[in-house]
């Protein structure tokens, strides 16, 4: 059965490669372990404004983040055959023609991905880490101990987003349930110790003092919330059919006013309809930044009295550029090759309902100015977020057309990508640590924005879509 | 002769070490249906894409309704109906919405009335309300050809048309093809089962890797008594020795 595994893990190495070049994609862990080398030399300076223990939890964050953004996989259950990567036939779908249980397929699909992302991802940063560090000054374990406490947090973010939204998919109220506890038990937390709940997070509990009980309690509750999530997954029924009333024709009416509405309607309901609306925004946006918003609250002692407002506005408007990711994940362009559509009318598309969705993260960055009492910089907050947010939408239109999930593993892509947002970021967080109002000056982000999605569109047209 | 409606000249299309269409000239004239046959891989598909602009050519330049494909690809897909090989009507549309998305996106004012024709001409109206991910192979199929001619285009380029059909439907379809052409439109129909070829189709070409092998009309061979899959078999079988 090991065979499947394999199988998929070679597949899914295939479908980078057949897009960009096994070399290409070879080389994607090797930045991350270049960035993380590199940087590690900037270590001792970071120290000198913040302190190690703020800077590993910056880490750790940054960790269970991505653990939280991959780990909806409970939300895909039995869509996860055709939904991952469009129209493609995957191996999870054909492998049902076999003497195999749906479940088990799932769990290999799962498994398959973890291990990807953390080859991709967490591995190389711990190793760029380790190997910087006799030259830097650090004592050898203290790089092994990040390694692994930095994979117990991306598996902690992945298995409880995967948790969670199995549990979404049965039972919405079961879900509100649980919110409900997690949030009555940090707060019982908060109230009992005096300290910010995110300190009691294992792994970087573990960090700051290695205990095994602590290990071993990590790793089974890992191990129990992806056992039950995938005990929890429903093999699709066949022959359930659900009926639906045409939802078309009146939301292409109302949506009159976008540039073609017939396609805004239909990314909705795309959205709507395989759970991807309510959920999408639930498990890869509200709640990851909950949680951001929890360990980024713990950096106030450094930082400017509005500077995590500010800098949570930053990430915020990141994140909500990967919502083109949403709206790009449904179909393949092969599903419109056969009607009077261009690509730059169906990126236009994606652009206009990719606006709608920004709805989410203005709302979302009001809530918390208001409820962190800094109302006063609400409105440079949510200026700072969406021009973020659609800077990146432009840069990734330019970088990967409409499979931004995809060439975004593309090595070239990748650092094109993270010197064109880094250099915005970082420029933008010292305006606004200098003067909050200054940060409105980030609407200016518009015009870079429209310069890069037209380049997109006029490289995007040029060439041929691919398809599987 | 009558006015040709495709004309291609030189189309070459080249994947990697592979080429699927070699150096092809084809021309089809108005109100043909015309028989694109070939055994798997033989670059059938791939010729289809390169008239309907969703794939650019190597080398070579088409134009189908007078139009030029590299040139207004759009403007060729706006005029004709279009059977992809292998794409699916969209997962999460019903089939009613996708054909009402159609008539949307090519701007037919009474899709409604139209979308029940069609449901009630290829019998499926009881899965006009169903999403197209769950509509059986042959539902979808229906579903796809709906969508190519809904619009009542003046040529359609339709790949397999029949290959999930059930024999009652296989004959609906051959019917409705055969009358279309004889309404003053073209078909180019892409096809390996020589059979339906033989049966509905006026002209035809045999494609073996890439390369036209023999390009005429049905109704010669048929006065030379002789059969399109026994003449295919050994052009093909002949070019393989080659």
């Amino acid at each position: 059965m090991f065979e499947l595994f394999i199988a998929m893990v070679k597949e899914e190495w295939r479908v980078h490669s057949t897009m960009f070049g096994s070399l290409s994609f070879a080389l994607f862990p090797i930045l991350i372990f270049w960035i993380a080398f590199m940087g590690s030399f900037l270590l001792p300076l970071m120290l000198k404004s913040l302190p190690s223990g703020e800077l590993s939890l910056v880490l750790h964050a940054n960790y269970l983040m991505l653990g939280f953004m991959v780990g909806a996989f409970g939300l895909l259950g039995s869509e996860v055959m055709n939904r991952r990567f469009g129209q493609a036939s995957l191996l999870a779908y054909a492998a049902r023609s076999l003497p195999l249980s749906e479940r088990f397929i799932f769990a290999n699909f799962v498994i398959k991905d973890t291990l990807y992302y953390f080859a991709l991802w967490v591995l190389p940063l711990a190793l760029g880490f380790l190997l910087a560090s006799p030259f830097i000054g650090v004592p050898v374990t203290l790089p092994l101990l990040l390694s692994l406490t930095l994979t117990l947090s991306f598996l902690f973010g992945l298995c409880a987003v995967f948790f969670l939204s199995s549990v979404y998919s049965h039972s919405k109220t079961a879900l509100a349930g649980i919110l409900g506890i997690l949030v009555i038990a940090a707060g019982a937390l908060a109230l009992l110790t005096g300290r910010n709940p995110a300190m009691f997070f294992p792994p970087l509990m573990l960090f700051n003092a290695f205990s095994w009980l602590n290990l071993t309690f990590s790793c089974v509750a890992i191990a129990l919330l992806f056992t039950v999530s995938i005990w929890l997954f429903t093999p699709e029924t066949s022959g359930a059919t659900t009926r639906y009333s045409d939802m078309l024709t009146p939301l292409t009416k109302k949506l009159s006013f976008f540039p073609t509405p017939p396609l805004a309607a239909k990314d909705l309901i795309d959205m709507y309809r395989s759970g991807g609306m309510v959920g999408q925004t639930l498990f890869s946006f509200i709640i990851p930044l909950v949680v951001i918003w929890f360990f980024l609250s713990l950096l106030n002692g450094y930082l400017p009295s509005n500077g995590v407002l500010l800098e949570f506005a930053l990430v915020t408007g990141v994140i909500a550029s990967t919502m083109y990711t949403w709206l790009t994940m449904f179909d393949t362009f092969g599903a419109y090759a056969c009607l009077p559509v261009s690509v730059r009318t169906l990126i236009k598309s994606k652009i206009a309902s990719f606006s709608v969705l920004q709805l989410i993260p203005a709302v979302f960055v009001a809530i918390v100015a208001t409820l962190s009492g800094q109302v006063i910089y609400l409105v440079p907050a949510v200026v700072i977020c969406l021009s973020v947010s659609f800077y990146c939408l432009g840069v990734t239109i330019w970088l990967t057309g409409l499979s931004p999930s995809v060439l975004v593993y593309n090595v070239k892509v990748m650092v094109t990508y993270l010197i064109l947002i880094g250099i915005v970021l970082l420029t933008l967080s010292a305006v606004a640590f200098a003067s909050p109002f200054t940060a409105l000056g980030a609407v200016i982000l518009f015009v870079p924005a429209t310069f890069f999605a037209r380049l997109g569109f006029a490289k995007w047209e040029a060439s041929e879509q691919p398809g599987f | 002769m009558t006015e040709p409606v495709i004309s291609a000249q030189d189309l070459t299309k080249i994947y990697g070490d592979l080429t699927a269409v070699n150096h092809i000239n084809l021309t089809v004239h108005k109100g043909a249906l015309f028989g694109l046959l070939g055994p798997n891989g033989s670059g059938k598909s791939t010729m289809i894409k390169m008239l309907t602009g969703q794939i650019r050519p190597n080398t070579g330049r088409a134009t189908v309704l007078g139009i030029d494909v590299q040139q207004n690809p759009i403007g060729v897909r706006e005029h004709v109906g279009i059977i992809p090989e292998q794409e699916t009507p969209p997962s999460f549309l019903t089939a009613t919405e996708y054909l009402q998305f159609v008539g949307a996106v090519r701007k037919i004012p009474d899709i409604s009335e139209r979308a029940t024709w069609w449901f009630d001409f290829l019998d499926f109206k009881d899965k006009k309300d169903v999403l197209c991910k769950d509509l059986s192979r042959g539902t979808r199929q229906k579903l796809m050809f709906a969508q190519a001619f809904i619009h009542a285009p003046a040529l359609a380029l339709i790949d397999e048309p029949l290959i999930n059909f059930d024999p009652i439907m296989q004959h609906v379809v051959k019917d409705y093809l055969t009358n279309y052409v004889k309404a003053g439109n073209t078909i180019f129909l892409s096809t390996h089962i020589l059979e339906v070829a033989e049966e509905i189709c006026s002209d035809f070409a045999i494609l073996h890797k890439g390369n036209v092998l023999h390009s005429g009309k049905v109704a010669e061979l048929t006065a030379e008594n002789r059969h399109l899959d026994d003449f295919f078999l050994d052009l093909v079988q002949r070019s393989r020795n080659v």
